[in-house]
């Protein structure tokens, strides 16, 4: 038999874990699937990953790839529990960190710091003598380096980073600090690696923040490569949706800064390719919050904007659209009318209607209000839903504004599918595409109960909700392509646009980011290369993304960028233009079966039926199914319910649900 | 016209506002000029068919409170009969619910169901609007037309398209006219695209909700307003502050507010302000009520959603003659961001007495500006501005922070790598500026330095700053925070200190280097 392919996704509450290995690999015995729900444990995910694969009955030496998503540099960056770096920067601009970009956060709050502190207090920026110019040129060469590197060390960190002005330009001072430090400081991070583009403030703040979390994702990288007995090869997801190697993990952390999300935006581009959906909104509701993101053609878009705890990044990620509005968020009546989140219960206490301590009245609380959890069945086979205390919850607010508290409830629904709505907005809006014709596709604990109000909302009319929607992360390690990305500064004017130039950079990007695949094995022929071209009018702030297809000269990217930009912002101007960065992205596909294998076709029966309210007046009989049970070419019609032990699929009057092949479940809305 | 339930209330809010949101976003994103895609110096509302502002980007204050009268200022000289779908007005006449002569409003009616719906209003700051100075801040201005070119409300486009003539009389009168007309491009697909939007959510829910829906919002508002008054101290208070001078020269200028709350609702009278100034520290009566709008949302409500409703409680007082209310043809430029910041400090001052524990001690209320213009490395001719913020004032429980824009100002800097890739300019330093935080039991937050290396045979430099003077104020017995100074220091080492309005051209080898103020600091030092 061939090897497992494994992916394991560790949440704050839950490790994800699935499994497959394909029919194809030319050996007996069928494609095999198989998924499982443990409970993390915090303290030792190395346990956690043990535990979870023990729960699929999978010994470690059967395993042939794992690939691990972890919310460990995210959770770092968010808890602000970072190790102290020490910076080096160009002299003059060692306080850049602190200065940032002088706006602030909340225009009218006086009682909030405007900003928040800065990462590195100002003993430990350390001033480096030498001067590189826009262009790479030497105005002022590196001297006492010996005392610079000694004041570095005095500081008496673990990890150091380094940021010189200009340094995408020409690296040469940061090599040469590098050299010194090498041996010297376990960790050490260069900005021209972390984020080779302009912009000081935001370049300095990422190398830092890669510093910050080099100890705990190398020694956590490291643990978890010693302990993973047999020949099984890890991998890390990274936060574009890609796969990096363990050492390269270990070298550019931050890269893992948005893994677990950009794994359930992998899964999703993997379903968007199975099923040939040519536009897919993700829609990932969790607890506490909710993440969105657009799949155009099968392939989400990525962005380096992307910002984490108010903290620019500055990496190539999954554009995730995350907001705080999940199914803990709590209901708030303020001045400016009803809110849902950011304020959430959280895990614990956790929703009124967990019955464990909870009393502020929440999302998932108006979920149990209206019927739509079932109360006899243990969420994850600990929790049972209690809805009179979820009931007396809303009771306050009720009274308050003067509604029976079923109509809060609604309305509470509402309002929570008008917040995520805006991040549908946003995702979209960014993108410059409609995303009403898109299908949304929802996962995550809460996404499948809220996915049609939401879809209503903002005008859509066909909401996808995948196979193993409730460990979707996992299943994205899984269906994730081998693939690694990188983004390059390369300044060529379109006035005589040296093509030359930008080919060898491609080929040099190429051969650099096709080394590691290459390295476990993969076939030079089936890796596939996408290269993005970042243009824009001269004198623009911000490039537009340019799919590089065909032939890569002056007048066809001229053409192309003028197209984008026209979709992007409805005028395009026949101005001079320049190319500004090179992105490039390498991928090789992992052919496996997913799908669970199908029940036998039997009609559906439903095994309960409860009341549950869609409008004030009165409720209706509801219908609840067994997700399992469910095999094409069965179709319901709402009102009904699909669920299974984690999660539940709402389909509403005015909506049917079909089961499709791949385990997929279908909502179409009816009355469009 | 039936109100609609408080959750499709909410649904239409968050709509609004992303809508205003998603403006914003398109204008810093395909605007040419680095002041508005990097420092974002641009704002953009929502009105209703009043021209009442309805929902506001996360933007800049002081726009965003003026913009509460410049659709309702449109319209008394433009009737609404004269409006067609497709239009686009320009406009910056400050006595036409303005501010100062470079923002420019793009104004969008936007029709639904055959009838006038509300506005899309798209402010920015252009880099240039023409005048006897690069970048139109003439420090010895004593005439508004000096200041640049003053558009009354113009129809720039129609459904049919632009109209190339007006455009070209336009872009005939400003610098870097390709630049100008990119942003106005960026202006107006902003407004297209709020159109767009504010169509489909009619097409969802019809013009008639929508309409009684700004009603609503407008109304929600007023009430919280009226409810964060009354949790103010009844009485009447008396607040100061002064500006360093009146531009070219002279005296300090006196701004004075008496603010009366009574019950639910403030009044604001400033007429013992100075009368109007021979220089460029004018402001509008416009300027006036967003700088109380803003102290009140500040002070009283920062969660009320700001709309025309918000601001209904509150009466705002200023006398014809004075700064606050100048005659047409005085000159303002500067008044927009500082005389407005010490309107704030005013009204702060004011309520030190009684509720200290709610304010914050003044902070570097400035806009703390530089202007070059030259020819940028590209050849074209380009302005650099450069808006410098510094200390926040400290609070009852916490220090201020350094280097941040306060109160009325939200502008981002400019990186030093993009300067240098784009100007012959090098930044030799941009560091924090030690001990500038005034002391107490918190201190105020420190200013920042920041040196301009010109490399470019010359180049024109216009300084627009305050509390070089009179720096921002200790509350609660904490000391004031340092001045704001800038010095021009010339290769052979000699250094001049600048004045705060200032016009005067740089040359290669020279540095300018400034420091901006520190905030006071809070209760005495322990």
């Amino acid at each position: 038999m061939a090897g497992w392919q494994v992916g394991i996704d560790i949440g704050g509450t839950f490790t994800d874990i699935v499994a497959a290995r394909g029919a194809d690999s030319g050996t007996a015995g069928e494609a095999e699937f198989r998924t499982a729900k443990v409970p993390s444990r915090p303290a030792d995910p190395v346990g956690s990953i043990f535990a979870a694969l023990e729960a699929i009955g999978i010994a470690p030496d059967g395993i042939a790839d794992l690939v691990h998503g972890t919310t460990r540099v995210t959770n770092a960056i968010v808890e602000n529990k970072l190790e102290p770096v020490t910076l080096l920067a160009t002299e003059g601009f060692e306080d850049i960190i602190e200065i940032g970009r002088q706006s602030r956060r909340d225009l009218y709050r006086l009682d909030v710091p405007p900003k928040p502190a800065p990462l590195i207090p100002a003993e430990r920026r350390i001033p480096v003598a030498e001067r590189i110019a826009h262009d790479g040129s030497i105005l002022r060469p590196l001297t006492a380096t010996e005392a610079t590197i000694d004041a570095a060390l005095a500081a008496g960190t673990r990890s150091v980073a380094v940021m010189l002005l200009h340094s995408y330009a020409n690296p040469e001072h940061e090599l040469a600090l590098a050299e010194r430090l090498q041996g010297r400081v376990p960790y050490l991070s260069l900005s021209h690696q972390v984020n080779p583009e302009a912009r000081e403030y935001e370049r300095c703040v990422a190398t830092v923040l890669n510093a910050a979390v080099m100890p705990l994702a190398a020694e956590y990288l490291a643990r978890l490569r010693a302990e993973l007995p047999g020949n099984a090869r890890l991998h890390v997801m990274h936060s574009a949706g890609g796969m990096a190697s363990p050492e390269a993990a270990a070298e550019r952390p931050l890269l893992m800064a948005l893994s677990g999300p950009a794994a359930g935006v992998a899964a999703a581009a993997a379903v968007a390719r199975e099923t040939g959906e040519a536009a897919l909104l993700s829609f990932d509701m969790g607890g506490t919050t909710t993440d969105v993101a657009l799949i155009l053609d099968g392939r989400a878009e990525i962005t380096v904007d992307a910002r984490l705890a108010d903290q620019p990044l500055r990496q190539p990620m999954v554009a995730i659209e995350s907001i705080g509005a999940g199914g803990g968020s709590i209901v708030r009546h303020g001045p400016a009318g009803l809110s849902v989140g950011p304020q959430s219960a959280g895990a614990e206490p956790g929703p009124a209607c967990y019955g464990r301590g909870g009393t502020a009245p929440t999302v998932c609380d108006a979920n149990a209000i209206l019927g739509y959890l079932n109360p006899r069945r243990r969420l994850g086979g600990t929790i049972t839903l209690d809805a009179g205390r979820a009931a007396a919850a809303f009771a306050p607010l009720a009274e308050q504004l003067g509604l029976p508290v079923v109509e809060l409830a609604l309305g509470v629904l509402r309002v929570a599918d008008a917040t995520m709505a805006r991040a549908l907005n946003k995702i979209t809006v960014e993108r410059g595409v409609d995303g009403r014709g898109a299908t949304l596709l929802a996962f995550g604990g809460m996404g499948p109960m809220h996915a049609t109000g939401l879809a209503a909302t903002y005008g859509i009319t066909r909401v996808l909700v995948p196979h193993a929607s409730s460990a979707f992360s996992a299943l994205g390690c899984v269906a994730a392509e081998m693939s690694y990305t990188r983004q390059r500064t390369l300044r060529l004017p379109g006035e005589g646009f040296d093509a030359a130039r930008l080919a060898a950079a491609r080929a040099a990007l190429l051969e650099e980011l096709s080394a590691p695949l290459l390295a476990q094995g993969v076939a030079r022929e089936i890796i596939a290369a996408e290269e993005t071209g970042l243009i824009r009018y001269r004198g623009q702030s911000y490039a537009v993304d340019v799919p590089l297809s065909g032939a890569m000269d002056g007048a066809g990217l001229g053409s192309a960028f003028e197209a984008r930009h026209r979709a992007l912002f409805g005028f395009a101007s026949g101005e001079a233009w320049e190319m500004i960065g090179l992105r490039l992205r390498v991928a090789a596909p992992r052919n496996l079966a997913l799908a669970p294998p199908a029940p036998e076709p039997a009609p559906p029966r439903p095994f309960a039926t409860d009341p549950c309210w869609f409008a004030p007046g009165a409720p209706l009989p509801t219908p609840r199914y067994e997700r399992a049970a469910l095999a094409p070419p069965h179709r319901l019609v709402g009102p009904a319910i699909i669920e299974d032990d984690w999660s539940t699929i709402l389909v509403p009057p005015g909506w049917s649900a079909t089961a499709r092949p791949g385990g997929h479940i279908l909502l179409l809305r009816e009355d469009a | 016209m039936s109100t609609p339930d408080p959750f499709r209330l909410e649904v239409l809010r968050h709509a609004l506002t992303g809508i205003a949101e998603e403006m914003s976003f398109v204008v810093m994103r395909s605007a040419r000029s680095p002041l508005l895609r990097e420092a974002g110096d641009l704002s953009s509302a929502l009105t209703d068919a009043t021209g009442q502002l309805v929902a506001q980007g996360r933007d800049i204050p002081v726009h965003l409170g003026v913009m509460s009268f410049t659709v309702g200022a449109f319209l008394q000289r433009v009737p609404a009969e004269r409006l067609r779908p497709g239009d686009v007005w320009f406009t910056n006449l400050p006595e036409l619910g303005g501010n100062h002569l470079p923002d420019v409003k793009a104004i969008r009616p936007v029709f639904a169901e055959g009838r006038l719906l509300g506005f899309a209003v798209s402010l920015a700051h252009w880099a240039d609007i023409g005048g006897a100075w690069p970048g139109s801040y003439l420090a010895s201005a004593t005439e508004s037309v000096q200041e640049g070119l003053r558009l009354p409300p113009l129809r720039l486009f129609t459904a049919d398209g632009p109209d190339e003539e007006k455009i070209a009389v336009l872009l005939n009168n400003v610098r870097g006219p390709a630049e100008r007309e990119g942003d106005m491009l960026a202006q107006l697909a902003a407004t297209a695209t709020a159109e767009r939007r504010l169509l489909d959510l009619c097409a969802t829910h019809g013009a008639a909700t929508i309409e009684a829906a700004m009603a609503a919002l407008h109304d929600r508002s007023e009430a919280a307003m009226r409810a964060a008054i009354a949790s103010l101290p009844q009485g009447v208070f008396e607040g100061e502050d002064f500006l360093d001078d009146d531009g070219p020269g002279g005296a300090p200028a006196g701004i004075r507010v008496r603010i009366t709350i009574e019950g639910e609702t403030a009044a604001f009278d400033f007429s013992a302000t100075d009368d109007a100034l021979a220089g460029p520290l004018n402001t509008t009566p416009y300027v006036t009520a967003a700088a109380v709008y803003y102290a009140m949302k500040a002070i009283a409500g920062p969660e009320i959603q700001p709309n025309g409703g918000c601001y209904r409680p509150l009466r705002v007082a200023t006398r014809p003659g004075s700064l606050l209310d100048p005659p047409r043809e005085k000159p303002l430029v500067g008044g927009n961001h500082e005389t407005s910041q010490r309107l704030v400090d005013a009204i702060f001052r004011a309520f030190a007495e009684v509720i200290p524990e709610r304010l914050s001690a003044g902070g570097s209320t400035t806009a703390g500006l530089l202007i070059f213009g030259g020819a940028g490395r590209d050849g074209a001719w380009k302005t650099l501005y450069e808006p410098h913020g510094g200390g926040e004032g400290a609070r009852h429980d916490r220090p201020g922070r350094a280097a941040t824009r306060v109160h009325l100002t939200n502008t981002n800097n400019t990186p030093a790598e993009i300067i240098e890739a784009e100007f012959p300019i090098r930044i030799e330093r941009h560091a924090l500026r030690p001990g500038s935080g005034g002391a107490g039991h918190h201190a105020g937050g420190a200013g920042t330095e920041r040196e301009y290396h010109v490399l470019s045979p010359e180049m024109s430099l216009t300084t627009m700053f305050e509390r070089r003077v009179i720096p921002p104020w200790g509350l609660a017995g904490g000391e004031a925070g340092a001045p704001f100074r800038c010095l021009l220091r010339r290769p052979d080492g000699t250094e001049e200190e600048l004045r705060g309005k200032a016009n005067l051209p740089v040359r290669a080898g020279e540095r300018v280097i400034l420091q901006t103020s520190g905030g006071g600091g809070y209760g005495s030092s322990d």
